[in-house]
């Protein structure tokens, strides 16, 4: 096994190796050529055989086949070559000379070897090349090179840039992709590149039309970046971007796209809110930068902005919240990105700083994810199919107390209140089956969701026009008992096209999807943790809820099956469409346009039929259903001005532009009551009364002028000037627009020539740093507007209207501005084989648009405000790529990448007099918990006892000064750590996660006091055991209590100190193995592919936290889910 | 062509404020325009009554001053399947800050005194307004605050006067002294009186109205005889009282069963009513749809609480108060009495009641209290027995001033049982809560302190506004 072929594959070298006749022969004034950097094999070309199978293919793709699997570069005319006929081919392991006599037949093309290349020319045109060859000579003169450049699949790359080496010259191609150098010397050597392709070093003799077929990227630092309105690489940005590409986002079988990001991308925090599907999602980009709303990013799909959150008239039933702002108390669930199909992603790149945001100026101060769908690609028709099936399952419970413990802390409880049980006591009091023993978490948690999900998608298309559509199937249950289910259905296209001249260019793609989510509208997660353990049959003998009602027809327990006949169901449509136009006006300049439009619309319908309720609230309490809609929809026009040209070593690239947007958001809220039976809750028409809870009409508008300046020295120097003038309709008329502008700069020292000479490890090395202002305008519509709104009435008061605030007005909102300061360092070893980033940014909010907290003497608990406070995220971001080895057949690769984060409130004027003296603490975290000290339990009483602010023992706390303990809760140190190894046609790949946190533990109990029984709950971890039971008993949990008389004493102690401690995790987050067929075997079934894979997701936690879940963090929340899947993929 | 497309571009560059103008939406009104026409300025004061009217409001139901303050005295006895503590730490005397149990007064009313704040500001400045309109909105909105801030002082003493909507400002302010409060609360009762007019209106304020659905003349008097008797202003209460009383062609004493039904069934005792509008449950009442115990018993969601049993025991087997307005229930065995003033709890029935917020029972009670303080012995007395007769009871034989007091005590707590918590306010404005609870807070599985007397401010509140203070015994 060859371990490494270092020092292969670079171009320059490549160009050196090559013989004498082989340079004299690209004298040839005819011969367009290719030149191909791959690595070069170290057996000579006669020994060597090839094999090439594809139908209706160009000789040009054939050529450059045979260029990979031999390192032989070919040397042709474009224009002859483009003329042949395409060839199909079945050829296997067959020598080079009879492969190419194959494909040259009847086409009128011989050619002939010279050393490693293969010239291709007319037939009988050998001779007359020899000639002119050797007649031309060594020419000293100067000379024109005319050229054109390509890609693998012959489209015209245009602005591809040519430069003279060790001259001043250099041009860019136009938009045939062609270019011409004038008045150089023979012997020139001239570098072509192009954003996203490897870069090639060619050497001109003499004049020459020449194609330059650029092969796209491999290397992660030269592969294309998305940055907004445009592309960057690695190389030569000046930001800072994460991204990750379709093969990651494949591998794991998630629903959400931002979930496949999870533990992958520095700088950024994920979690989940629960294990449903579609549940909610939050994000968090270098911190928490606002102190309790606006931290989402901006998110950009396809060039059109997409909503961070649903509408506050979905209630999302057991969807979780995505860390979203409560909009008038009502926080909507779920989260809008699940309404996207991972599948049809090509990349989704993050963009962290000021350089890389400040163009979308008042919207990406939590930084921008821009998504960018798939597109066809030039070639024949050729069909995917992607199946996978699976199974997801809870796979940590609690441990709780057994019947047994459960009675004994029940009758202690009580005997220690001096009481005997109650007739509501029916835990202990006899009513119930004392000698049942249920498992709870088995019993309500313990199913098995199961998960079917198929992609089909047909992509193809000729040099000028491709074109992909695809569509999707999606269905998924869950581990709740019952037959709840999300189904999703969902239709991608995109097409892009140029006209024949190469001006006109226009991209159009088009994302629709349909889901129907049928789930409880509780999640039972509580309940399986509270119940008691020796709570009655979920159902009667006969099938019916079992109320186990006593003798005067009342329930005795809330069965929290009946959550599971309390229907919740969503529907969701979702368009995404978007239209890219540009016309080259003269070399150089382009405008653009960026056209998009948006719909997301959701229905909801909650039912609470009587069949779901305790028998005796079934008279007092009328049929229900609750029906809601939202619609969010947006468009947007953005034209542009884009200019790009070559000064010598200089690049400059200048962009101008303008943002011209509107969101719509209509949706409703419904009630209907007074239906007259069960079955008829889901038809508004049955129900008496209709009572509208809340309608949300707003628009936004919003409006901007922008513009970018890039200035690049010889790939050494690189500088970034971006600007952006904003306006939203979000504030007062004194306040609308606002100037946001960033630098960004980076040197590339590996380009000095000073430091190339004496460097051979370091391949690549780059600082780069950036500085510039963003905004924020995350803030509800018309929050500077007095708005009284109609309050819904069922029997309106003495039959007239009545109106009520909404909320308190203020005037004088203004924009909220973040101030970015980043530096990085970005370096490669070893021929680019490990790539470092490093980043440490310093970013600081202030004037900070919130709800800011009033007591509710003014009226209202909150008022939008701009904040005084200054929040400080410092973010230390560290990103390490390393290929381990780089064989034929084996193949490893190594991320990992950590982020050290720090957020810290850095000011606050006048603190210690507005709403939040007691909240928020200068030079702290903002959400530190401030927390009792626990002192124990007193030996005598068996009560709590903590510090208070004296340092004085008590059991009784001022809830305002005694919190002298502050904790941070938010993660520490987070990041993954991914492995790919392929060897031959396997593929196997795995990604930990890790995140460093501390959190509350569930040490002293579940959510009531030990001892509390309440609707058939009170069970308690089995931490619990070692509670007081007589005085002098040295204990850390107090007395059993069975009346809630110390139920003050275990708030204290649930905020105490001692409630929290590390909630750390590592977890293997996906793994997934592939094979794919070979070759050969496929072949004779003729098709392109088969893969067969298997994914894991969430499959090992290794964690202290005695919760469930240590990244939902929630007692009431499903957990993530362990997910296994195997599935087919099939190419034709 | 080319420069065509270089001039729109241009155009369309161009940051424009008329691109991020916005229409106010279209399904609210803005603080500029709501008091600009008399239906809209007159819906923010309806507002104000359809949410009180409302279940989970102050007025009425499972959040109400009656549940709460009957809870809180010896009237009501707490299902023992509750587990929810805010009801639990009412019952016991047990509130606490740190459950955030004994703020529900507090929280509900000052977002409604916003409201009459920005009445009296925005109507008071409109131009626009039919000027019977503007007045009578005026005067109900200073009798609003006046009704709000009695409630408010009176459960937590001290509390921050709030007279305007600048928050900047409220957001700071620290507790006014109670008789500061009073004296705002005079002020606006006064003028509420010279405002409003003496009939009942309808919802155009312009017509009159057989309901009595809207607070006028009559009933900014009766609340300022209130609360000159809570003064100990003894005189004032009683010239007050009159001027009801005096009135017999608006109000007489119903039958004992037409008490509360609504005004325009006849009910002339009612002084002001509220009408339940905005719930999806529809009812009569919240007081009878949660305090009638159906067959199947109390239970802890929403039939929770029952009638004490010293209260029940407190009435004469013949007096029909007992008979009348309290009902029963048995339930394995157990007998559950309840407040039957209001009969009607089904839903969807057609609305033969109202919830009575005060009415004219009251009033005879207010003077001949007031009487008998100032010694006028046979007024008190005829004020007394004119309540006795409703009741069936015979008239008093008590004649000096001492004990007389005591019999209207004790007729009041017989009265005006669960009917917004006039037995608490009674014992603590006669000094009588610590003799009293100290026996029934026992019974109720608590222990009693006089601190108890005043329920504590909001933790949230405390923290947002460090001006506040906490009330004694409370951490």
């Amino acid at each position: 096994m060859e371990i490494s072929n270092l020092g292969k594959g670079l171009p320059c070298a490549t160009w050196k190796l090559l013989p004498q006749q082989v340079r004299r022969a690209m004298r040839l004034t005819a011969i367009l050529l290719t030149v191909v950097c791959v690595n070069v094999s170290a057996h000579s070309y006669e020994q060597q055989t090839v094999s090439f199978s594809g139908k209706n293919v160009s000789l040009i793709k054939v050529f450059s086949s045979i260029e990979r699997q031999t390192g032989i570069s070919f040397f042709f005319n474009y224009a002859i070559v483009e003329k042949t006929k395409p060839v199909t081919l079945d050829l296997r392991n067959v020598e080079m000379d009879e492969l190419l006599g194959i494909v040259l037949r009847g086409q009128g093309l011989s050619y002939y070897k010279s050393g490693k290349t293969i010239f291709i020319v007319k037939d009988g045109d050998q001779q007359k090349y020899s000639v002119q060859n050797d007649a031309t000579g060594v020419s000293k003169d100067k000379i024109n090179v005319k050229g054109k450049v390509v890609n693998e699949e012959g489209s015209p790359l245009i602005g591809a840039s040519i430069t003279v080496k060790d001259g001043n010259k250099s041009v860019l191609t136009d938009e045939k992709g062609s270019f011409e150098i004038k008045n150089i010397p023979a012997n020139s050597i001239i570098i072509i590149s192009f954003v996203g392709y490897q870069k090639q070093i060619v050497n001109v003799d003499e004049v020459g039309k020449a194609v330059i077929v650029l092969k796209q990227a491999t290397n992660i630092l030269d592969q294309a970046q998305v940055i907004a309105y445009g592309y960057t690489t690695q190389r030569l940005s000046t930001s800072n971007i994460s991204s990750i590409r379709s093969a990651d986002i494949e591998r794991q079988p998630v629903d959400n796209p931002l979930l496949a990001m999870e533990g992958r991308v520095p700088g950024v925090f994920i979690a989940q809110a629960n294990g449903l599907p579609g549940s909610g999602v939050t994000i968090r980009v270098q911190g928490q930068n606002s102190i309790n709303n606006g931290n989402d990013p901006l998110y950009v799909i396809d060039g059109v902005p997409y909503t961070s959150q649903m509408l506050a008239t979905t209630s999302g039933g057991p969807l979780g919240n995505s860390g979203g702002q409560p909009l008038n108390n009502a926080t909507p669930g779920g989260n809008p990105l699940s309404y996207i199909n991972p599948a049809d992603i090509e990349r989704i790149d993050v963009l962290k700083d000021a350089d890389a945001t400040a163009i979308y100026g008042s919207r990406a101060a939590n930084g921008a994810i821009l998504i960018t769908t798939k597109t066809g690609k030039a070639g024949n028709a050729k069909t995917d199919i992607n199946v996978y099936q699976g199974i997801g399952q809870v796979s940590h419970k609690l441990h709780l107390l057994n019947t047994q413990q459960y009675l004994q802390m029940r009758h202690e409880a009580l005997a220690n209140d001096g009481l005997t049980p109650a007739p509501t006591d029916y835990d202990v009091n006899g009513f119930w089956d004392t000698t049942r023993n249920t498992d709870w978490q088995k019993a309500l948690l313990g199913g098995t969701a199961q998960f079917t999900n198929a992609n089909a998608s047909v992509s193809g298309g000729n040099s000028s026009t491709q074109y992909l559509v695809g569509g999707m199937f999606r269905y998924a249950t869950t581990v709740f008992p019952g037959s709840f289910n999300d189904k999703k259905g969902g239709l991608h296209f995109s097409i892009n096209t140029h006209s024949n001249d190469g001006k006109f260019h226009l991209q159009l793609s088009g994302n629709y999807m349909v889901d129907d989510n049928h789930l409880p509208q509780i999640d039972l997660t509580n309940s399986a943790l509270q119940l008691a353990p020796d709570a009655p049959p979920l159902y009667n003998k006969d099938g019916t809820i079992n109320w186990m009602t006593n003798p005067a027809g009342t329930s005795t327990w809330f069965n929290p099956i009946s959550n599971l006949y309390n229907l919740y169901s969503s529907n969701t449509d979702n368009l995404i469409s978007n239209a890219k136009l540009g016309y080259k006006l003269i070399k150089g300049l382009e405008i653009k346009a960026n056209l998009g439009y948006t719909n997301l619309q959701t229905n909801e319908t909650s039912q609470s039929p009587d069949y779901a309720k305790p028998p005796e609230l079934r008279s007092s309490t009328p049929l229900t259903a609750v029906f809601s809609n939202s619609n969010i929809n947006s468009w947007i026009a953005e034209p542009q001005l884009d200019y790009i040209n070559v000064f010598g070593k200089s690049k400059l690239g200048a962009l101008i532009g303008s943002t011209i947007e509107q969101q719509t958001s209509n949706g409703q809220k419904i009630t209907g009551t007074g239906y007259p039976a069960d079955q008829l809750l889901g038809s508004l028409a049955s129900a008496t009364t209709v009572i509208v809870n809340s309608t949300i009409a707003a628009v936004y508008k919003y409006n901007a002028l922008f513009g970018r300046l890039n200035y690049n020295f010889d790939d050494k120097y690189l500088i970034d000037l971006t600007g952006r003038r904003d306006g939203s309709s979000r504030f007062g008329p004194k306040n609308q627009f606002h100037d946001f502008e960033a630098i960004g700069i980076a040197w590339i020292f590996t380009n000095e020539g000073f430091i190339k000479k004496n460097s051979s490890f370091m391949s690549f090395g780059k600082i780069r740093g950036s500085y510039g202002t963003t905004g924020n305008d995350q803030i509800g519509d018309y929050r500077y507007l007095d708005v009284y709104t109609p309050l819904s009435q069922a029997t309106p008061y003495q039959n007239t209207s009545a109106l009520t605030y909404l909320n308190l007005p203020n005037p004088y909102l203004e924009w909220e501005e973040s101030r970015k300061l980043q530096f990085g360092l970005d370096l490669a070893f070893l021929h680019d084989r490990i790539i470092f980033n490093g980043t440490y940014a310093i970013n600081r909010s202030s004037n900070q648009l919130l709800p800011y907290n009033l007591p509710i003497i003014t009226g209202y608990y909150n008022v939008t405000e701009n904040f005084p406070a200054t929040v400080e995220n410092r973010s230390l971001e560290l990103a390490l790529t390393s290929t381990n080895i780089r064989a034929s057949k084996f193949n490893w690769t190594t991320t990992v990448n950590a982020t050290i984060p720090r957020n810290k409130l850095v000011a606050f004027p006048n603190l210690a007099n507005s709403s939040y003296s007691y909240s928020y603490v200068i030079g702290e975290p903002i959400n530190v918990v401030q927390a009792f000290h626990y002192m124990g339990v007193n030996a005598q009483t068996g009560v709590y006892q903590f510090s208070d602010q004296h340092g004085n023992i008590t059991t009784s706390l001022n809830l305002l000064t005694d919190r002298t303990k502050r904790i941070n809760i938010l993660p520490t140190i987070y990041g993954g750590l991914e492995n790919r190894v392929t060897y031959g046609d396997f593929d196997l790949n795995f990604l930990f996660q890790f995140v460093k946190q501390i959190n509350s533990n569930l040490r002293f109990g579940n959510v009531n006091v030990p001892g509390f029984f309440s609707d058939g709950n009170g069970n308690q971890p089995t931490s619990v055991l070692g509670s007081w039971h007589q005085p002098g008993d040295n204990a850390k949990i107090m007395r059993f209590n069975s009346n809630g008389s110390l139920a003050s004493s275990f708030g204290y102690v649930t905020s105490s100190d001692a409630a929290f401690s590390d909630a750390s995790f590592i977890r293997l987050k996906n793994v997934s193995l592939s094979w794919k067929t070979p070759d050969n075997l496929i072949r004779r079934i003729h098709m392109a592919y088969i893969r067969f894979y298997v994914e894991g997701q969430n499959l090992i936690t290794i964690t202290k936290y005695t919760g469930l879940d240590p990244e939902t963090l929630s007692l009431n929340a499903l957990p993530t889910l362990s997910v296994f899947t195997g599935g087919v993929q099939l190419g034709f | 062509m080319k420069i065509i497309f270089i001039l729109l571009l241009i155009a369309g560059m161009s940051s424009c404020s008329k691109l991020v103008e916005v229409n106010p939406p279209s399904t609210s009104l803005t603080g500029s325009n709501v008091y600009s026409s008399d239906a809209t300025a007159i819906a923010v004061v309806t507002g104000i009554y359809a949410q009180l009217g409302n279940q989970g409001d102050i007025a009425s139901g499972l959040k109400s001053i009656s549940l709460f303050c009957g809870l809180s005295a010896d009237e009501l006895t707490l299902y023992s399947g509750v587990t929810s503590f805010s009801y639990i730490d009412y019952y016991r005397n047990s509130l606490s800050v740190a459950l955030s149990t004994g703020s529900d007064v507090w929280a509900g009313a000052y977002p409604l005194i916003y409201l009459c704040n920005s009445v009296i500001s925005g109507v008071g400045a409109s131009n626009n307004l039919t000027p019977a309109v503007k007045t009578e909105l005026l005067g109900e909105a200073l009798f609003l605050r006046a009704f709000f801030y009695f409630y408010l002082t009176n459960l937590y003493g001290d509390v921050p006067l709030v007279l305007s909507t600048n928050y900047k400002q409220n957001a700071q302010m620290s507790r006014t002294p109670q008789a500061q409060v009073y004296q705002q609360i005079i002020t606006d009762l006064t003028n509420a009186q010279n405002l409003l007019s003496s009939n009942y209106l309808d919802g155009t304020l312009l017509a009159t109205s057989p309901e009595r659905l809207r607070p006028n003349k009559w009933a900014a008097t009766a609340l300022l005889a209130r609360v000159y008797l809570y003064m100990q202003k003894w005189s004032d209460a009683e010239s007050q009282a009159d001027l009801i009383i005096n009135d017999s062609s608006m109000f007489r004493l119903s039958k004992i069963d037409m008490a509360f039904l609504r005004a325009g069934l006849g009910n002339s005792e009612a002084i002001w009513q509220l009408q339940s509008a905005v719930s999806a449950v529809v009812t009569n009442t919240f007081d009878a749809f949660i305090f009638v115990i159906p067959s199947s018993g109390l239970n802890s969601v929403s039939h929770p609480v029952y009638l004490s049993q010293g209260l029940v025991q407190s009435f004469d087997t013949a007096d029909l108060r007992r008979t009348h307005w309290v009902d029963s229930v048995v339930v394995k065995g157990i007998v559950y009495y309840f407040p039957y003033k209001y009969k009607v709890s089904a839903i969807k029935t057609p609305v033969s009641e109202y919830s009575m917020v005060m009415r004219l029972g009251e009033i005879y009670l207010i003077r001949a209290e007031a009487r008998a303080q100032q010694g006028n012995i046979a007024g008190a007395q005829a004020d007394l027995d004119a309540i006795r007769a409703r009741a069936g009871v015979s008239n008093t034989n008590v004649n000096d001033q001492i004990s007389l007091l005591a019999v209207i005590a004790h007729e009041r707590r017989l009265e005006l049982f669960t009917e917004w918590g006039h037995r608490w306010l009674d014992l603590k404005r006669t000094q009588a809560v610590d003799s009293i609870m100290s026996v029934a807070t026992p019974n109720k599985g608590g222990t009693w302190n006089p601190d108890w007397e005043l329920f504590p401010l909001p933790l949230t509140d405390l923290q947002s506004d460090n001006k506040l203070t906490q009330n004694p015994g409370y951490n």
